[in-house]
């Protein structure tokens, strides 16, 4: 997500901070703040739907959003579960924006009505992200279990209304992949900012699902063209999107060249990337500066490299995703 | 001249970074770079920055004044800083 695009007034070949050790604390924090959620997709990356039973305090939450402050992290997302469904999501937003971070919630929105669009409207939210899987009623409440494709909708109305800066997520699978262009062009007729998209990942519950959901390469194909179509088709009007590589292409890289991120999870525990089981940090006993030594070092660790190495050449093991290791690191 | 509502800027040991949130781009600059950046988050003028350049560094004070429109004519063409409407 994160890239160098420009070097300002410096011309040189490979200046600094063009790799992540190069800062001093992360760029972005993607922040699981809970596990609880509403619905139950079939391919949910973090096999949301209940609490964890040794999740963050507001206490400890607080002291966390303190230090992204102090240490000026320009950009958090928070996502969950469902964020709306925890008690502190608005005390924490609110504390953030106050302090200039900027702010991506990612949600199902089920919760968001015209009072709570507003909400996300005056505080600045650089954006609010809905998932939308399908153009279709029935499509999207096949893969979103216990989803409401109706209200979803409306939540992206309420939150254009309000002028949040709106965007949509959409994951394809067998179900939906067909829909993609329809769904684009609803996207652009209700005044969304941008679209997003890419392949699914093989984590999570989707990893459980896989034979059942994953697209076939013809139908990523097609996918493929409709979304580079769709992209010329509303260049200059709205943000069309996609990721062209597929996780492993992306842990291959990141092998390499380490994003300057974290991912925090809901207990506080920091996850080296999504797709690897690694818990490199955790925030009950490090502070945001150990954490991010920490994760740099954890990337050099034999284990993770092997490991990674492995899973570019056995996807199976993407399973495991979610069943944190914690790493040793000195 | 302002900073753009979705940049934030973060001085860094090599210089600066510059994240235009809202297009998830970074940018990164050197030590000069972040100097300009820090005297543009105290709203100074480019006639301002580089009369403080101009008082630090030994190049010829033409120079330094190309560099600094430079550097602010990139930092505009970026979308990462907004000429005041006044």
């Amino acid at each position: 997500m994160i890239e160098n695009e420009l070097r300002l007034s410096e011309k040189q070949s490979l200046p600094k901070g063009s790799i992540f050790s190069d800062y001093q604390a992360p760029l972005f924090i993607a922040w699981q703040l809970n596990a609880d959620c509403n619905l139950n997709c079939l391919h949910c990356c973090e096999e949301a739907g209940h609490s964890m039973p040794d999740e963050l305090t507001s206490q400890e939450i607080m002291d966390f959003c303190q230090q992204i402050v102090q240490w000026k992290i320009p950009y958090v997302a928070i996502s969950g579960g469902e964020p709306l469904l925890h008690p502190d999501f608005f005390t924490i937003s609110e504390f953030l924006r106050k302090h200039q971070v900027a702010l991506k919630a990612e949600t199902n929105g089920v919760f968001i009505d015209r009072e709570v669009a507003r909400r996300f409207a005056k505080l600045g939210f650089r954006s609010v992200q809905v998932s939308v899987d399908g153009v279709k009623p029935e499509t999207f409440e096949k893969l979103r279990q216990g989803g409401d494709w109706q209200k979803t909708i409306d939540a992206c109305k309420y939150l254009v209304e309000a002028g949040v800066n709106t965007e949509i997520v959409f994951v394809p699978t067998r179900f939906n992949i067909h829909e993609t262009g329809e769904l684009i062009d609803l996207t652009y007729r209700m005044g969304i900012y941008g679209f997003y998209t890419g392949k699914m990942m093989q984590i999570g519950r989707a990893a459980h699902n896989w034979n059942v959901l994953s697209p076939s390469e013809q139908e990523y194909e097609r996918f493929f063209k409709v979304l580079q179509d769709k992209q010329a088709q509303y260049d200059g009007k709205m943000k069309v999107y996609y990721y062209p590589y597929d996780v492993l292409e992306e842990l291959k890289y990141r092998l390499e060249y380490p994003s300057a991120s974290i991912l925090v999870i809901p207990n506080g525990k920091v996850k080296l990337i999504g797709p690897l089981p690694f818990i490199c940090a955790d925030l009950r006993k490090h502070r945001l500066t150990d954490v991010w030594r920490r994760y740099q070092k954890a990337w050099q660790l034999p284990q993770v490299r092997t490991f990674t190495k492995q899973v570019i050449n056995d996807p199976s093991l993407l399973r495991e995703s979610n069943r944190w290791q914690e790493l040793s690191v000195n | 001249m302002r900073f753009a509502e979705h940049t934030r800027v973060r001085q860094e040991k090599f210089g600066a970074v510059v994240f235009e949130t809202l297009k998830e781009k970074v940018f990164v600059t050197n030590e000069i770079g972040a100097k300009i950046l820090r005297l543009l988050e105290q709203h100074q003028t480019p006639e301002e920055i580089t009369t403080q350049l101009v008082s630090e560094y030994d190049d010829s004070p033409d120079l330094i004044k190309k560099d600094v429109q430079e550097f602010i004519t990139d930092l505009i063409n970026q979308s990462l800083l907004k000429k005041d409407d006044r």
